[in-house]
């Protein structure tokens, strides 16, 4: 059972490594939403379907759409040049943060006391609708901004402008 | 805290790292915004992961759609004004827009 999960906890990483440094943004954008599908999948497998089924249809769908959509509206590379110091650099840089994750998080089991963590009642739906109500107003405006904001910057200029 | 939460954090921070270090090196706009994904990705794993190893499952779903929503808006927001800083410079290139004037 753990196997799976550090197997998809790998993949996640190595595709989220690979949207970083590949120099094709296409196979960029696709590689991430590799990695969203990966991360759905591991969400799935720790009792999440609902977070599960939102990053892989919004995060490795929609988004992956967006980005495919703004790739081929600012035609593929856009004229940059990456430096080439910093692929070079990340493997070295990759390694010490690495070390330094490991040797913090060993020293960390155990350490951490736990708070007591009552099992929830009810289902997904009424932690949603009744716990978190504030949320959901808060998620409705955002939206909102979204929308008004993608319309203010693909705004047609009028005859008088 | 169990082992296995370190073990989701620990990923957590790796995936965080890299995108912490795309923002900082890379210069495409896209390449940038990819960076903030990775970043998102990792805030998504630890809250789902704090939440499975706390009994806390429901609130932490909940938690992980509402912050899934707000990353869609952003990156809708983002996405387009990429494509007008694209329209101005012909470019995607970050020290492009350096040269911005009033």
């Amino acid at each position: 059972m753990m196997a799976v999960q550090i197997g998809l906890l790998c993949g996640l990483v190595v595709f989220s490594l690979l949207a970083v440094l590949v120099r094709d943004i296409l196979k960029a954008a696709i590689s991430l939403a590799v990695a969203s599908l990966l991360l759905g999948i591991l969400f799935f497998r720790l009792d999440a379907p609902y977070a599960g089924a939102f990053e892989i249809s919004v995060v490795a769908g929609l988004i992956t759409v967006l980005f495919v959509v703004t790739i081929a509206l600012t035609k593929a590379e856009g004229g940059v040049r990456e430096s080439r110091l910093a692929a070079w650099i990340f493997p070295l840089f990759f390694v010490v943060f690495l070390v330094i994750d490991f040797l913090v998080m060993r020293r960390l089991i155990g350490q951490i006391a736990s708070l007591p963590a009552p099992a929830e009642a009810g289902t997904f739906g009424q932690v949603l609708w009744k716990g978190r109500t504030f949320d959901l107003i808060a998620q409705v405006g955002v939206i909102f901004a979204g929308v008004f904001a993608v319309l203010a910057l693909f705004r047609k200029r009028s005859k008088h402008e | 805290m169990s082992n296995v939460w370190l073990l989701y954090m620990g990923f957590a921070a790796v995936l965080l790292f890299t995108g912490l270090y795309c923002l900082l090196t890379m210069r495409n706009l896209v390449k940038l915004f990819i960076g903030v994904e990775v970043i998102g990705k990792a805030v998504t794993l630890g809250i789902v992961a704090t939440g499975s190893a706390k009994n806390s499952i429901l609130t932490a779903q909940a938690l992980a759609v509402t912050f899934i929503v707000v990353e869609v808006c952003v990156v809708a927001t983002a996405l387009a004004i990429i494509i007008n800083v694209y329209r101005h410079t012909k470019s995607l290139d970050i020290r492009k827009l350096t040269q911005l004037k009033g």
